[in-house]
């Protein structure tokens, strides 16, 4: 079965159309990420999977579940992370695990312990008494994690999780989700900005653009779709076109200045193979450099733009959280 | 994690277990509320100002001038239950402008990402803003006592009047909740709050005597939840007054189901 099915989905917003009939699906226990700018529709598939608004048409189940039909069966086995503060900031982060555990009619008996689990786990044991309104921006990612993990989804929907965390906090967040993962096979929906995300995290990738999947696979497929890295050569003694060649395609080919610019698949494998053939017809290699092709070139290609346009998605974050703050 | 394969069976087991779903949702949602309270009650006194201003000068003044004639009663006597319904109708009415804030940040998409069903949601909160009533009251109370306001302080009035904070609260804030879905924005809502607080409070009996009204402020007064609020405190506060207690009541849950019963048809709409 898959974790999360979904077929010909849309959602119209008036006449915009935020999602333009999408169909993917996600195997159980695996990482999907859902890549795109500002506005792809990201959020708003989310909010469709977890019952919060109906799609205009098409049909989505998780595990097997109907949204639409069964919302409510639906919810029970999923967790959320909004891409925006949830987390009761005028209540402690026990509490706000606590205030889950039994919206999620988790019995008695086992409350407690799920709660220390989720603590411990996202390391905020220490700090659990105190007011959310206390904790450091990562802190308060990581109880929003713990929440989500109150009812121990079987599917697990994270709405651009590291957003607004600084490099170490990032990391750390993305240590635990593929600990979920690894340890308790949860599935995982995430969605991101960030292409390195997506490459860390992910083990499939659909990138969304203006409502559209435009692209999916895995990360490295889509890189290879690319056509591949590219090798830079520089080498003086005599033509080494031919020999090149038989390791790849020939983009720039300047026996005069010595410079050569080779596509080839994997850039790490194909350069001792390359350098043995110049080697063996006594051609002495100058230098070498290799440029990774990146999820961000995969995306160049399919939607047109490059994904840092999109804008000011940190800003919102932090507002938001400014504002909560205030309040309290 | 993976391990909890109930799925298949919960949508039959859902039927059965929806009356205790929806209770255990209701109170936890207003204990967590009473948590709130308890971590920080300044609101409480900061939402007293108002309330202890109507009672001090415009309490006071009235009574000296004796302007309205209230019957055996002193004017602050009189006064007092209508500033302690007024006060739980501000506290409430904040309820809406409340599930739009939370419905910018994120709080109210990861509530309703659980299973709790949408009419114990609006319920639970509707009783939230019941429970916060009560100590609201009690602070306008304590304030009435210091000022020598006479009024029962029989624990079965006492817990009557805790029961209609509870029905007040319950009605204002789901009649909020009615509009935050259709107005959407929190600058809207807050001028919806005013917009409809004041005329609420000034058609109702809270400050005068519906009998001493001009006669079209007397019909629009009997469509008021608030009047009725207002009444069934004043019997129960002050002794020899007579009410219906009943009809108040009945008004008074009639206009909360209602009212509770848009609000739960209208949620949805916030999200979209
Ligand atoms: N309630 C709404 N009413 C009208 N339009 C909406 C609504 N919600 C979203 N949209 C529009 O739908 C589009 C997709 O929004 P969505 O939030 O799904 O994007 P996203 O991919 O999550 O973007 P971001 O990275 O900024 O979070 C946007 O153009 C947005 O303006
Ligand atoms: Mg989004």
């Amino acid at each position: 079965m898959k974790a999360v099915e979904a077929m010909d989905l849309t959602k119209m917003y008036s006449d915009f159309k935020a999602v333009d009939s999408i169909s993917f699906d996600v195997d159980e226990g695996q990482i999907f990420g859902l890549l795109g700018p500002n506005g792809a529709g990201k959020t708003t598939t989310i909010r469709i999977a977890l019952t919060l608004i109906r799609p205009t048409s098409g049909t989505i189940k998780v595990f097997g579940i109907d949204c639409v039909k069964s919302a409510a069966s639906v919810r029970q086995i999923s967790g959320y992370v909004p891409q925006e503060v949830s987390i009761d900031t005028d209540l402690s982060g026990y509490e706000n695990l606590l205030m889950y555990s039994k919206l999620y009619y988790t019995p008695k008996e086992q409350r407690g312990q799920r709660i220390q689990d989720a603590l411990e786990y996202m390391e905020l044991a220490d700090r659990q008494h105190d007011l959310a309104k206390t904790y450091s921006g990562g802190m308060m990612r990581r109880l929003e994690i713990a929440q989500a993990l109150m009812n121990r989804p079987r599917m697990l929907f994270l709405d651009e999780p590291s957003i607004g965390l600084d490099p170490s906090a990032k990391t750390a967040v993305w240590n635990q989700i593929m600990h979920l993962r690894d340890e308790f096979g949860t599935t995982m929906l995430v969605t991101t900005h960030d292409m390195h995300e997506a490459e860390v995290l992910c083990d499939e990738i659909a990138i969304m653009n203006k409502g559209k999947i435009v692209a999916d696979g895995s990360p490295t497929q889509l890189k290879d779709d690319m056509g591949g890295d590219m090798i830079s050569i520089t080498a003086h003694d005599g033509d080494c076109s031919l020999i090149l060649r038989e390791h790849g395609q020939l983009l720039v080919s300047k026996p005069d200045e010595g410079t050569y610019e080779l596509v080839v698949a994997q850039g790490e494998k194909a350069i001792p193979a390359v350098l043995e053939s110049l080697e063996a017809h006594k051609i002495h290699v100058e230098s070498v450099s290799l440029k990774k092709s990146t999820l961000d070139d995969v995306f160049l290609k399919y939607a047109g733009a490059r994904i840092q346009d999109g804008g000011t998605w940190r800003d919102a974050r932090v507002t938001r959280l400014a504002m909560r703050k205030r309040k309290g | 994690m993976a391990g909890c394969a109930s799925h298949e069976i919960s949508d039959e087991e859902a039927k059965r277990m929806i009356g205790s779903k929806f209770l255990r949702t209701v109170s936890t949602l207003a204990e967590f509320e009473l948590r709130k309270l308890r971590h920080d009650s300044s609101e409480i006194f900061i939402r007293g100002v108002q309330p202890a201003l109507w009672l001090l000068v415009f309490g006071t003044a009235l009574t000296s001038i004796r302007a309205i004639d209230v019957g055996s009663f002193t004017y602050l006597q009189f006064l007092t239950p209508g500033v302690l319904s007024q006060s739980v109708m501000f506290v409430a009415v904040f309820y809406g402008i409340m599930l739009v804030w939370e419905r910018d940040l994120g709080l109210l998409n990861k509530l309703l990402s659980t299973p709790a069903p949408r009419s114990a949601i609006v319920l639970g909160k509707a009783i939230s803003a019941g429970v916060r009533g009560i100590f609201q009251a009690i602070v306008v109370f304590v304030l009435a006592l210091i000022i020598n306001v006479q009024l029962s302080l029989n624990p079965l009035d006492l817990i009557g009047v805790a029961l209609v904070i509870v029905i007040a609260g319950m009605c204002f804030s789901c009649l909020s909740m009615c509009l935050a879905p259709i107005f959407k924005s929190r600058e809207k809502m807050m001028g919806i709050g005013q917009a409809i607080t004041m005329p609420l409070f000034f058609t109702s009996s809270a400050i005068y005597p519906i009998n001493q009204m001009p006669g079209w402020l007397q019909i629009i007064s009997a469509y008021n939840p608030l009047s009725y609020i207002t009444d069934a405190m004043r019997a129960l506060l002050l002794p020899g007054y007579v009410s219906n207690i009943p009809l108040d009541l009945g008004a008074g849950l009639l206009a909360t189901a209602i009212f509770a019963t848009i609000a739960t048809i209208l949620f949805r709409r916030i999200l979209e």
